[in-house]
C-alpha cells in the first residue's frame, strides 16, 4: 500500500450563509477558484501535474450541480489535464475528497491532485436538491429526522444538559475568537476578492466576539416545534422506543453555523512531491468512513474515529489534537464521553458553532486547522472526524513529517 | 327524442335537441358500485357516445339513491394476485381516461353520496355539482377500510386542490358534506335539488364547450406548491411525520397513500396512475386490508342489521327512564332524546341532576342541523327529576347508577314497579353479572344488560349482556332501541365483566404487570401504538382511574374465586393506596398532569418497578399486549359468555381500542396462525405466569387446523 501526503492546505474564510453574508455575491464556483488559485500561487505549480481535482459538495443543484470541480479547474485557469469530480458524502464530503485523492495516490493510479470543497449555503440552500432520503416512502421504510432533532436525541441519550451544551457553545466562541485575534487561521486563509481584485471578505464572518452565556442560555430551542408538534420526535420511536421525550435543547446558538466557503488540499506521493521539489508537511496515517445508526444519525464520529484509530494501529492518546466538527454541541461532547479525552486537545480553535460549517467544505477545511494547530504546537499526530447525514461518521488521521 | 337505452351499468340517453347525453349509473339491486360490469358499461356507455352526433355534452347521474359508494368489497376482499388487482384498475384507467379526454364537456351531478370509488369517478368528470343536502357525503374514506384510493383519487385530487387539500382529504379518509365539499374544492357547484344541478350543469356545458381536465391542459400549474419543489417538499415530509405520529406506523394504507402522491404527482398523470396502481395492488391483496374490511366493514354492517339477531318490528318503547345524572346517564338521556324518546332522567341529588342537564343542553347547543324551534323542543324531551313517581309508566328505564351490586339492588327493588306493563329494566353496568342483579328483580325476563361506553355520544358500541333469564323478546326490543339510537350492538351472556370489560382489564393490567417488571414505561406505551392499540395501557389506567381498576381486581377476585399474585397488581395497590396516585381525574397516576394534561411518566415510578429485564423489546412487548386480550377472549369464547366469533373482534376493536389494524383478537390469531399462537402462548406461560396459558378451545381448534373466520 502506498502512502499520499500533504503539501499544503488553503481555505476561504466563511462568510454568514446568508443574503447578507459578504460572499454571499460571489459565484459558488468562484470560491473553489480562489482556493485553487491560491494553492497553485503558494506552491508555484505547474498545472499540467495536476492529474485530478476533486471537491466535496453537498447540495449539487443550481449553481452547485453538474461537476463543480471541473468548471473550477477550467476557470481557476488550469491546464486542461486537470480533471474534476465533485462527490457528495453530506457533511463528510470535504474529508471524503480528501479520502478519494488519498485512495488515487496510494494505489498508484494518481501521483498529484488537489482535493477539497465547497458550499455556498446563502445561494444553494440546504435541501434543495431534494433526494430519496427525504422522501414519505423512505420514511415508512428507513425513518428519518431531520439533523436537529437528531441532536436534541442524542443529547437526551447521553444525558447531556441544556448548560452543558449551552457552556461548549460559549467555550468554541472564545476559542474562535482567540485563535482569530492571535492570528491562528492566517497562514491557512485566502481573502475572497471580485473580478476587480477587491478584497470581498478577508477573514471570518461569523464568530460572535460578544456571545456570553447567558445569552446563548436565553435562546430558545430550534428544534422543539418541528420535533413535537410535526411528530418528528415520534419517527425517533422506531429506534429508541424506550425514550420518553427527547429533551430540545439545540438552539441556533449551539449548532453550527450556516456560512459559505471553500478549501483546497493539495496531496500526492512523497516521489512526485519530491520530484517537484515540494515539501510535505504531514502524510495521512488512516482513513475511515462507517455506517451507523440512522436516526440518531450524529453518532458516527465514535466508530469512525476507533476504526480510523484501529487501522492506524494507534490508542487515542496517540493523538495531540482533535478535531470533531461541531454540527452540533452534543456531537463533540459525546465524541470526549466516549474517549475520555481532554477537552483542552478537542477544538482548540474553537468550531463550526462559531465558525459555520459549510457542508461540503468543512472536512477539508478542519484537516488544514488541525495540521495548522500541530505546527504552532509542535506537535505531530491529528485527528479530523465528523458526523454525516444518514447515520455515517468519516475520521482522517495524519501525522506530521 | 331518441328512447333510453340500458346496458349492464348506465341508462344511455341523448336528447338531440340540446346535444346532450346522460349516462345514468344503474346497476342492479338498487346500488352502485365499482366493478366489471361498471368497466363494461362504461366502455359501452362511451362506444355508444362516439356514434352520437350533435353531441354538446355530456351528464353522469344515477338512479339510485347515492351516486356510488365505493368499490366492489367482495371483488377486493376475494383478490389476492396484485398483477391481476393492477390489470383490473389499469383497465377502468384507460376508461375514466377516453372519459375525460372527451372533446366536450362531461358533468357529473351528485344528488346522493360518493365515496371513494364512486367519488373517483366523479372525479373523472369536468365538473361536479352536488344537491345541497347534509344528508349527502363526499369524501376518499379508503384508509379506514385498510385501502387507498385506487382509480386515480391520489392523482386527480391533488391536481385538482392542490397537495395540502388532498392529503387532508385522503390521509384522514375525511367525508364531506356538500357545502364542506365546495369549500374544500372536491365539487365545484351546490343545487338546490336534482332538477336545480340538472340546470346548472346544462348551463355549464353550455358555458364550456372545451372544457378539458386542468392536467390534460397546455402549462397546467398545481395549486399551491409545485411537487418536487422545496415547500412540496417540507409539506410532505411534514405530513408523512404527523401521519406516522398518528399511526405509530401500524397502518399502512394511509402510508400507500402518501408514497402514491408524493410519487406520482412528479410524473405525468398517466405514469402517476401507474404508481398508484402499483400501491394500490399491494395494499388490496395485504393481510391487513383483508383483516379490517372483514371486521370493519362485514361484520360491522352485519351487526347493524342485526344479522343473526331477534327482531320486533315495534319495540314498543316511547318513555325511558335514566337513573343517574353522572357522565354516563346524562349521555344517555341526550343520546336517547335527540332519536325521538322521551327521557326522565332521575338522580338523588339536585346537584348531579343540574350537571346532568348541563351537560344535555350543551350537546343540544352543537346540533347545527336544529333551529331554535328544534333544539328547544329537544331539550324539552329530557325531564330531569329528584321524584321517583315522574318514572311512571317508562317502557325502559335504564340504571346508570354506582357500581355496587347493594346500591343496584335497592334501587331496583324501589322502581321497578314504576315501569309500565311489559317494561325492562335495564343495568348499565362494566362487570356486575346479571343473574346477581336481577336477583332482586320480580321480571327477570324483562332483565337485561346495556353496557355503554363513555362518552356515549361518540362511542359506537353497545355490548347487551343477556341474563340467564331475559327473554328473546326483551333482547329483540333493545335491540330496536339500539338501532335506533345507532349503536352497534354485540350481545353476549352472562359472566363476570361480560366480553369487552375483561378484555380490556386483561390489557391494562398487562400493561401495569409489564411496568412492575422493569419494562420502560415509554416502550410499553410506543408499543402498544406501534401494534395498533388506540391508546397505550398506562394512558389509558390512568384515564379510567387507577382506584377503579384497583377496585375492579378486588371485585373480580371475588367474583371469579381466584387471586392475581402479579407483581403489577402489587404496584397498582401501592400507586392508590400509598402514594395516593389514582390517576388523571386526581391530577397523578403513571403520568403526571397539569391542567389535565399529560406531563410525562412520574418519577417515582422508577423506585417501585423492577430492574429493567434483559430481555425487553418492542416485538415482546406488543406480542404480550396483545396476546394477553385474546387469551381473554378465547376465555369468554369458551365459557360461553361469546356468543360468535364476530362479536368478539367488533366488542375489542369498538370497545377496547384494539389495534383495528389487526381486525380484532380473532382475526389475529388467524393472521399469525393458531399452531403459532398456541406454541408462543406456552412459552409466555412459562416465563411470564401461567395467565397466559393456551386455553383448551384455542389448542383444539389448532390441533385440528381450524381457524375462526375463513381465509381469504
Amino acid at each position: 500500500m502506498g502512502e499520499a501526503y500533504i503539501y499544503d492546505v488553503v481555505r476561504t474564510p466563511r462568510g454568514k450563509g446568508k443574503n447578507n453574508g459578504a460572499l454571499y455575491t460571489v459565484r459558488p464556483v468562484d470560491l473553489v477558484v480562489t482556493v485553487l488559485k491560491a494553492l497553485q500561487a503558494r506552491q508555484g505549480l505547474d498545472t499540467r501535474e495536476v492529474e485530478d481535482v476533486v471537491m466535496g459538495c453537498v447540495t449539487q443543484t443550481g449553481e452547485q450541480g453538474s461537476c463543480i470541480a471541473r468548471a473550477a479547474a477550467l476557470e481557476a485557469g488550469f491546464d486542461q489535464v486537470a480533471a474534476g469530480v465533485t462527490l457528495n458524502r453530506f457533511c463528510g464530503s470535504g474529508l471524503e475528497a480528501v479520502h478519494y485523492a488519498v485512495g488515487q495516490i496510494a494505489a498508484g493510479f494518481v501521483d498529484l491532485m488537489i482535493a477539497g470543497g465547497v458550499e455556498s449555503m446563502s445561494r444553494v440552500p440546504m435541501g434543495s436538491d431534494g433526494g430519496a432520503m427525504w422522501d414519505a416512502t423512505n420514511q415508512w421504510r428507513v425513518g428519518t429526522v431531520p439533523q436537529g432533532v437528531a441532536a436534541d436525541l442524542l443529547a437526551t441519550l447521553r444525558g447531556f444538559s441544556r448548560e452543558e451544551v449551552d457552556q461548549f457553545a460559549f467555550r468554541s466562541q472564545k476559542r474562535a475568537v482567540e485563535a482569530i485575534e492571535k492570528g491562528c487561521f492566517q497562514r491557512g486563509i485566502v481573502a475572497v476578492r471580485d473580478q476587480n481584485g477587491e478584497v470581498v471578505l478577508a477573514r471570518d464572518e461569523f464568530p460572535r466576539p460578544d456571545a456570553t452565556f447567558e445569552g446563548l442560555s436565553a435562546l430558545r430551542p430550534a428544534f422543539q416545534m418541528m420535533g413535537e408538534q410535526f411528530g418528528l420526535d415520534t419517527i425517533t420511536k422506531r429506534a429508541y422506543p424506550h425514550i420518553e421525550r427527547i429533551e430540545h435543547i439545540h438552539t441556533a446558538g449551539n449548532s453550527s453555523g450556516i456560512v459559505d466557503g471553500a478549501a483546497a488540499v493539495l496531496l500526492a506521493s512523497k516521489e512526485k512531491g519530491a520530484a517537484l521539489g515540494l515539501k510535505p508537511r504531514a502524510r495521512i496515517r488512516a482513513a475511515a468512513v462507517v455506517g451507523d445508526e440512522p436516526i440518531l444519525m450524529l453518532d458516527g464520529p465514535i466508530p469512525a474515529t476507533r476504526k480510523a484509530l484501529k487501522k492506524a494501529g494507534m490508542d487515542i492518546r496517540d493523538i495531540d489534537l482533535i478535531e470533531v466538527n461541531e454540527a452540533f454541541a452534543a456531537v463533540p461532547l459525546a465524541f470526549m464521553q466516549a474517549f475520555g479525552v481532554s477537552p483542552e486537545i478537542v477544538n482548540p480553535h474553537g468550531g463550526a458553532i462559531a465558525l459555520g460549517h459549510p457542508l461540503g467544505a468543512t472536512g477539508a477545511m478542519l484537516l488544514g486547522t488541525v495540521l495548522d494547530a500541530l505546527e504552532d504546537r509542535d506537535q505531530t499526530t491529528g485527528l479530523v472526524t465528523a458526523c454525516i447525514a444518514g447515520g455515517m461518521g468519516i475520521a482522517t488521521i495524519i501525522e506530521r513529517v | 327524442m331518441t328512447q333510453i337505452q340500458k346496458n349492464p351499468a348506465f341508462l344511455q340517453h341523448f336528447d338531440p335537441n340540446t346535444g346532450i347525453a346522460t349516462l345514468t349509473f344503474a346497476m342492479p339491486d338498487g346500488a352502485n358500485k365499482i366493478n366489471e360490469a361498471f368497466g363494461v358499461g362504461l366502455a359501452m356507455g362511451l362506444d355508444w357516445l362516439s356514434s352520437l352526433t350533435g353531441l354538446k355534452g355530456l351528464i353522469l347521474d344515477s338512479a339510485h339513491k347515492n351516486f356510488c359508494v365505493g368499490g366492489d368489497i367482495d371483488v377486493m376482499y376475494k383478490q389476492r394476485d396484485a398483477a391481476a388487482a393492477r390489470e383490473g384498475v389499469m383497465q377502468l384507467h384507460g376508461l375514466l381516461r377516453r372519459l375525460e379526454t372527451l372533446k366536450y364537456p362531461v358533468v357529473c351531478l351528485l344528488a346522493g353520496s360518493a365515496l371513494g370509488g364512486g367519488y373517483e369517478f366523479a372525479l373523472a368528470a369536468h365538473a361536479r355539482i352536488a344537491v345541497d343536502d347534509p344528508k349527502i357525503q363526499i369524501g376518499l374514506p379508503e384508509v379506514s377500510l385498510g385501502l387507498l384510493p385506487g382509480m386515480g383519487g391520489t392523482q386527480r385530487l391533488p391536481r385538482l386542490i392542490g397537495l395540502q387539500a388532498a392529503l387532508e382529504a385522503i390521509l384522514q379518509g375525511k367525508l364531506y358534506r356538500p357545502a364542506q365539499a365546495k369549500d374544500a374544492g372536491l365539487i365545484d357547484d351546490l343545487a338546490v335539488d336534482a332538477q336545480a344541478a340538472r340546470t346548472k350543469a346544462e348551463a355549464w356545458i353550455a358555458a364550456h364547450p372545451r372544457a378539458k381536465q386542468p392536467w390534460d391542459r397546455e402549462g397546467f400549474a398545481f395549486p399551491g406548491p409545485q411537487p418536487a419543489t422545496g415547500d412540496a417538499r417540507n409539506l410532505l415530509m411534514a405530513a408523512s411525520a404527523m401521519l406516522f405520529k398518528k399511526t405509530a406506523g401500524a397502518f399502512k394504507g394511509p402510508e400507500a397513500a402518501l408514497s402514491a402522491v408524493q410519487e406520482g404527482t412528479q410524473l405525468t398523470f398517466d405514469a402517476g396512475l401507474v404508481v398508484e396502481s402499483r400501491y394500490f395492488a399491494g395494499m388490496v391483496t395485504s393481510d391487513q386490508a383483508k383483516d379490517m374490511l372483514r371486521t370493519i366493514w362485514y361484520h360491522r354492517t352485519a351487526a347493524e342489521k342485526h344479522d343473526g339477531l331477534p327482531s320486533v318490528e315495534e319495540g314498543g318503547i316511547r318513555k325511558i327512564g335514566i337513573l343517574g345524572a353522572g357522565m354516563m346517564g346524562a349521555g344517555l338521556a341526550f343520546t336517547s332524546a335527540l332519536r325521538g324518546y322521551e327521557v326522565v332522567l332521575k338522580d338523588i341529588r339536585q346537584e348531579a341532576l343540574d350537571r346532568g342537564m348541563e351537560h344535555c343542553l350543551g350537546e343540544v347547543s352543537k346540533r347545527r342541523e336544529l333551529d331554535e324551534a328544534g333544539k328547544k323542543q329537544l331539550a324539552s324531551r329530557i325531564k330531569p327529576t329528584l321524584a321517583s313517581a315522574d318514572l311512571e309508566g317508562c317502557d325502559l328505564i335504564i340504571e346508570a347508577v354506582f357500581e355496587k351490586l347493594e346500591i343496584k339492588h335497592q334501587v331496583n327493588q324501589e322502581l321497578e314497579g314504576l315501569l309500565a306493563a311489559n317494561g325492562i329494566w335495564a343495568s348499565n353496568t362494566s362487570a356486575l353479572p346479571m343473574n346477581d342483579l336481577a336477583i332482586v328483580s320480580k321480571q327477570k325476563d324483562r332483565f337485561i344488560g346495556m353496557h355503554f361506553f363513555s362518552p356515549v355520544e361518540k362511542m359506537p358500541l353497545l355490548e347487551i349482556i343477556m341474563g340467564a333469564e331475559t327473554s328473546q323478546d326483551t333482547l329483540a326490543r333493545c335491540l330496536h332501541y339500539c338501532k335506533a339510537i345507532k349503536k352497534l350492538p354485540i350481545v353476549v351472556n352472562d359472566g363476570y365483566g361480560f366480553y369487552t370489560t375483561r378484555v380490556f382489564s386483561a390489557y391494562a393490567l398487562e400493561g401495569v404487570q409489564l411496568l412492575a417488571e422493569g419494562h420502560p414505561p415509554a416502550l410499553i406505551e410506543w408499543a402498544a401504538r406501534s401494534a395498533g392499540m388506540v391508546v397505550g395501557p398506562l394512558q389509558v389506567f390512568d384515564e379510567v382511574s387507577l382506584s377503579l381498576g384497583r377496585h375492579g381486581i378486588e371485585q373480580g377476585e371475588k367474583y371469579l374465586g381466584t387471586e392475581l399474585k402479579l407483581a403489577g397488581v402489587e404496584l397498582l395497590k401501592q400507586l392508590v393506596d400509598i402514594h395516593k396516585r389514582n390517576g388523571k381525574a386526581a391530577g397523578a397516576g403513571f403520568y403526571n398532569y397539569e391542567d389535565g394534561r399529560r406531563k410525562g411518566f412520574w418519577d417515582g415510578l422508577k423506585s417501585l418497578v423492577a430492574q429493567m429485564p434483559a430481555e425487553s423489546s418492542e416485538t415482546l412487548v406488543q406480542q404480550r399486549l396483545l396476546l394477553i386480550q385474546c387469551v381473554e377472549a378465547l376465555k369468554a369464547l369458551e365459557s360461553g359468555v361469546l356468543r360468535n366469533h364476530r362479536d368478539a373482534d367488533l366488542g375489542a376493536i369498538f370497545g377496547v381500542g384494539f389495534a383495528p389494524n389487526t381486525g380484532g383478537p380473532f382475526s389475529y390469531l388467524d393472521r399469525i396462525g393458531l399452531n403459532n399462537a398456541v406454541a408462543t402462548l406456552t412459552a409466555f406461560a412459562e416465563r411470564y405466569g401461567t395467565r397466559y396459558a393456551a386455553p383448551a378451545i384455542l389448542k383444539k381448534m389448532a390441533a385440528a387446523s381450524e381457524r375462526f373466520f375463513e381465509k381469504v
